[in-house]
């Protein structure tokens, strides 16, 4: 084993040498941090979600894509743990990856969108669909790609955004941006906190008491060219919170809960005209401590510690032919209250093939295998390909098989873990078409999916167990669409996202519990000179809240309003006024606990 | 609603009520407590009438002007004409009366994480887990039974579950909270004066003709124990001794006890889907079940009780959709038992019956 992966790593290393010997072309400007993103995922459905719209809501993960993306969110109270469903599926079915990582929890197997600070990201990226191949475990509805890339571009750039609103919320963000030809540094500083003790709507004096939080993350991106064939990057990332966890209704709370979550990092780029090759280390840790009560020094906690070393050799074989294959050995150990010490070691190999068949037809092929001592990996593959008819319409078709892995917490928590347990796995399809004409896009999806062994957690007896139970078969319609235009002094930009899902509990013959039927949001951005106005609106279609369809949550419609004025010459120095959910709406994306009503936000923005 | 009764003779109890006035709405018929979802606030109860022809879900809501039972509905403790509905993580107990379901109380002070109550003294006493990850901090709580407050406090051990009182006595299982727990408390004076070890998790308390008996599901499989046997374990309670000891034979302990009552001369007890029926003074427990729930559909056995003859079951059904009840004659010249007299869809998590007959 030790001798095995001294050999991997020489070959790595010789490979990097051989590249960074030949002559290459001179490395882009731009630096993208997810490479299989940008350049194995033209027969899937990605929406860009750029620093702009970052900048415009509201800085956690849940907020940006509530408003602006297909995905439905259950909201344990704002700011509270934040599940995402996309395409009917379970949080746990929704990867999100980091600079090209996955950062999913090793323990409960999702990613909390109310940890993810938005600010600290260039860009966000939401691709719909199977991803399992290039990303691993969970990429079965979709994933979230949070991307920090590096521009070589000499600049010294700095901005510091403020805001200040009901419910004595604050959220304040430091960014650094600075290059020259060989370096290039993007920092963000977040913090944000909130006493969160809003009032619940058409109640007697009831407040979410017991909501109160704080957030504090950094996140850097460093590059530096050795020459022009070789880079260095460093991606790094420390978050850090304590939430208290609000009440319902109907229960109150004293129960607190501590994040703390490290990532790391680093990769050599070597590469000339036919070869790209990458290595990759990565350090990842996670860290929760759950106090029931926040007086006691009594707590629950967990960690997870996990080490990736991967390797990306991409072989342009022709002008049209590319073939990428990545290699990776992870390592996690699982320590804590409830979980033992338990270690998990996972290696896989993918290949990815893309051809430009004709002028306008072109496909991909991609399969993955893994080897773990955990539980049994299915091989995984996939197809792709996209027509291009016109520069006014395209159609994508992708067809695939993806999974998800058990959790350390379904696999080894202390009186109900299964060590047998056998990963999610899913057969999907999809045919996507894109209309574009000028500042006009739209673009239609539609898709199937069959999710076989769903892991849930039943009762047995006197406590929960996970069990590969469920059957779950899945289809729906995805429309995207935006629109701008400048006229003069005047812009105006519209986007809209909608989605209708069906997500079918085989045995029961109805929609699963949790996952609306309709979900539809839109923003209108107007501005005219330097004063700019924008509103959001969401609607979220009724949920069932039991399997049987026997009990509901109403469907729900919030707007967002914001306006701001840019008084600076040269720099910006933006001042803006927010007014979320405007018209009052009283609802809940969870049972009993109620969202917030109408509430104010200023912000100050500085760039110099 | 005293009019045509499905009568069914009885074995066990003699049908005490059957054609007395009714003294509410919910009287002569079968109260269920639906425990509900965690966090999602759908604990309720629902009414089946003795002669099976009204149901009614969520009557706590129905009649309380659409007020919400709460989160978590753990037990019910019938005091004269009141009941106590004790709402675990709504860290309530809801006071009503036991056959209109008006809303007379609601108890909150010094009550966190109730479990069940017992009446003795002219007083409630309820115990409660605390903090349930917390081993330290496990009380019973003393109820002034006229301002509906909590007066006092008895720390206990880990994980006190069920209490019954005797003779100015209090006896409280420790089931063991997330843990795993193997004693009886014994309360008086409102000091813990004894701790007798039963079996592994004891839960189920009854006192039947002057004998407390103890239902101990025995650990799970998942335990680091490993599994350990089921038993029910016979107490004097005057002297706390152990006068009897009913263990699963071997070949059974694949699988926990489920629940259990005593009726009569006999227990009544589950496991898995599977109810066997055994006599008090039996020797050893029987290893063939009297019927099979599963038979009329039922995905597991949640709740059992037994009253008039009849044997009524829950099934949680996994709590993503509403559980039923099934009922059951308890054998007698007319029907054997394990003949399915009535099934009803209830609320979420159905996991006790309580009686107003």
């Amino acid at each position: 084993m030790t001798a095995k992966k001294l050999f991997l790593g020489v070959l790595f290393l010789m490979c990097q040498i051989v590249l960074a010997q030949k002559d290459s072309i001179a490395l882009k400007e731009v630096l993208v941090s997810d490479y299989q993103l940008k350049h194995f995922s033209d027969a899937q459905s990605v929406r860009k979600i750029n620093d702009t719209v970052i900048e415009r809501n509201q800085s956690s993960l849940t907020s940006l894509l509530n408003y602006n993306s297909v995905i439905y969110f259950k909201e344990n109270g704002l700011g509270m743990v934040s599940s995402p469903s996309f395409r009917g599926t379970t949080a746990q079915q929704t990867a999100v990856i980091w600079n090209g990582i996955n950062i999913n929890s090793q323990l409960n197997g999702q990613t909390d969108f109310n940890t993810i600070t938005t600010r600290d990201f260039s860009e966000i990226s939401v691709k719909a669909g199977g991803g399992s191949i290039i990303y691993g475990s969970s990429a079965i509805g979709g994933s979230i790609h949070l991307n920090n890339d590096l521009s070589f571009k000499k600049r010294f750039k700095n901005e510091i955004r403020l805001n200040y609103g009901s419910f004595n919320t604050f959220g304040g963000n430091y960014k650094l941006a600075a290059a020259d030809a060989k370096t290039s540094v993007n920092l963000s500083i977040s913090r944000n906190s909130s006493d969160n003790d809003y009032e619940y709507l058409n109640t007697k004096n009831l407040r979410n008491e017991n909501g109160q939080f704080y957030n504090t993350s950094v996140n850097l991106a460093f590059g530096y060219k050795l020459n022009q064939a070789n880079v260095l990057k460093l991606y790094s990332q420390v978050f850090e919170s304590e939430r208290h966890f609000s009440g319902t209704l109907v229960s109150p709370s004293r129960s607190k809960y501590q994040d703390l979550n490290t990532r790391n990092l680093l990769q050599w780029t070597a590469s000339n005209r036919v070869l790209v090759s990458t290595a990759k280390v990565a350090f990842l840790s996670e860290k929760y401590k759950y106090f029931g009560d926040f007086d006691s020094d009594h707590f629950e906690t967990s960690k997870a510690e996990t080490f990736l070393a991967k390797y990306d050799l991409n072989w342009k074989i022709s002008r049209k032919i590319n073939l990428n294959g990545i290699i990776d050995y992870t390592k996690t150990k699982g320590i804590g209250s409830n979980i033992g010490n338990e270690t998990r070691k996972i290696g896989s190999a993918v290949l990815l093939f893309k051809h430009q068949l004709l002028k306008k037809l072109e496909y991909d092929l991609s399969i993955r295998k893994e080897v773990t001592n955990a539980y049994q990996s299915p091989v995984l593959f996939g197809f792709g390909t996209k027509f291009t008819a016109s520069k006014h319409y395209n159609v994508k078709l992708n067809a695939s098989r993806n999974f998800r892995i058990p959790t350390f917490n379904d696999l080894y928590w202390q009186g109900a873990g299964n060590p047998n347990l056998k990963p999610e796995s899913s057969y999907q399809a999809e045919i996507g078409q894109e209309i574009s004409f000028g500042k006009f896009n739209i673009s239609a999806t539609a898709y199937y999916m069959k999710i076989e062994n769903l892991l849930r957690w039943i009762p047995s007896g006197n406590i929960w167990v996970p069990e590969n139970v469920g059957k779950v078969n899945s289809y729906g319609v995805e429309g995207l669409a935006n629109f701008h235009k400048k006229l003069g002094s005047h812009f105006i930009g519209v986007n809209a996202t909608y989605a209708y899902t069906v997500s079918e509990n085989e045995m029961l013959k109805k929609q699963l519990a949790y996952v609306p039927y309709h979900k539809f949001n839109t923003e209108l951005v107007y501005s005219f000179k330097k004063i700019n106005f924008n509103y959001q609106y969401l609607f979220n279609g009724q949920i069932f809240t039991l399997a049987d369809e026997s009990d509901v949550l109403k469907a729900y419609q919030v707007s967002n309003a914001g306006i701001d004025c840019n008084f600076g010459s040269k720099n910006t120095y933006k001042i803006g006024f927010q007014a979320l959910n405007i018209w009052n709406e009283n609802y809940q994306s969870m049972p009993q606990r109620p969202l917030p009503g109408r509430n104010y936000m200023i912000n100050l923005t500085l760039k110099f | 609603m005293a009019g045509a009764l499905f009568f069914v003779s009885c074995s066990d109890d003699d049908t005490k009520d059957a054609g007395r006035v009714p003294l509410g709405s919910y009287d002569l018929g079968v109260l269920v407590l639906n425990e509900g979802n965690f966090n999602t606030g759908n604990a309720s109860v629902s009414y089946i009438s003795d002669d099976f022809s009204v149901n009614q879900n969520d009557i706590f809501s129905i009649v309380n002007d659409g007020a919400a039972l709460g989160d978590v509905a753990q037990s019910i403790g019938f005091n004269n004409d009141l009941a106590y509905i004790l709402v675990n993580n709504s860290q309530k107990i809801e006071v009503v009366n036991r056959y209109s379901f008006k809303k007379v109380a609601t108890i909150t002070g010094q009550v966190r994480n109730p479990r069940y109550i017992a009446f003795a003294n002219g007083k409630g006493y309820v115990t409660n887990w605390g903090d349930p990850y917390d081993p330290n901090d496990d009380y019973v709580a003393i109820v002034d039974l006229s301002t509906q407050t909590v007066t006092a406090t008895i720390p206990v051990a880990e994980g006190p579950e069920e209490i019954v009182s005797n003779n100015g006595k209090l006896f409280v299982s420790h089931f063991g909270g997330y843990h795993y727990g193997n004693t009886v408390s014994v309360i008086s004076n409102n000091t813990v004066s004894a701790t007798i070890p039963v079996g592994d998790r004891p839960k189920e308390l009854q006192i039947i003709n002057g004998s407390l008996w103890v239902t101990c599901k025995g650990n799970s499989f998942y335990a680091p124990s490993g599994i350990t046997a089921g038993k029910f374990v016979k107490i004097n309670p005057d002297t706390n001794a152990v006068a009897a000891t009913l263990t699963l034979a071997d070949g059974q302990v694949v699988a926990n006890l489920g629940t259990s009552a005593i009726s009569g001369t006999n227990i009544y007890y589950s496991i898995g889907t599977s109810v066997f029926k055994c006599a008090t003074d039996a020797t050893v427990l029987p290893t063939i079940p009297a019927f099979n729930a599963a038979d009329q559909g039922a995905a597991s056995i949640y709740g059992l009780a037994v009253n008039n003859g009849r044997i009524y079951i829950s099934d949680d059904a996994g709590f993503t959709v509403r559980g039923k009840v099934y009922v059951y004659a308890a054998g007698n010249a007319e029907f054997a038992i394990g003949v399915l007299l009535n099934r009803t869809t209830v609320g979420v998590g159905p996991s006790a019956f309580y009686f107003n007959n």
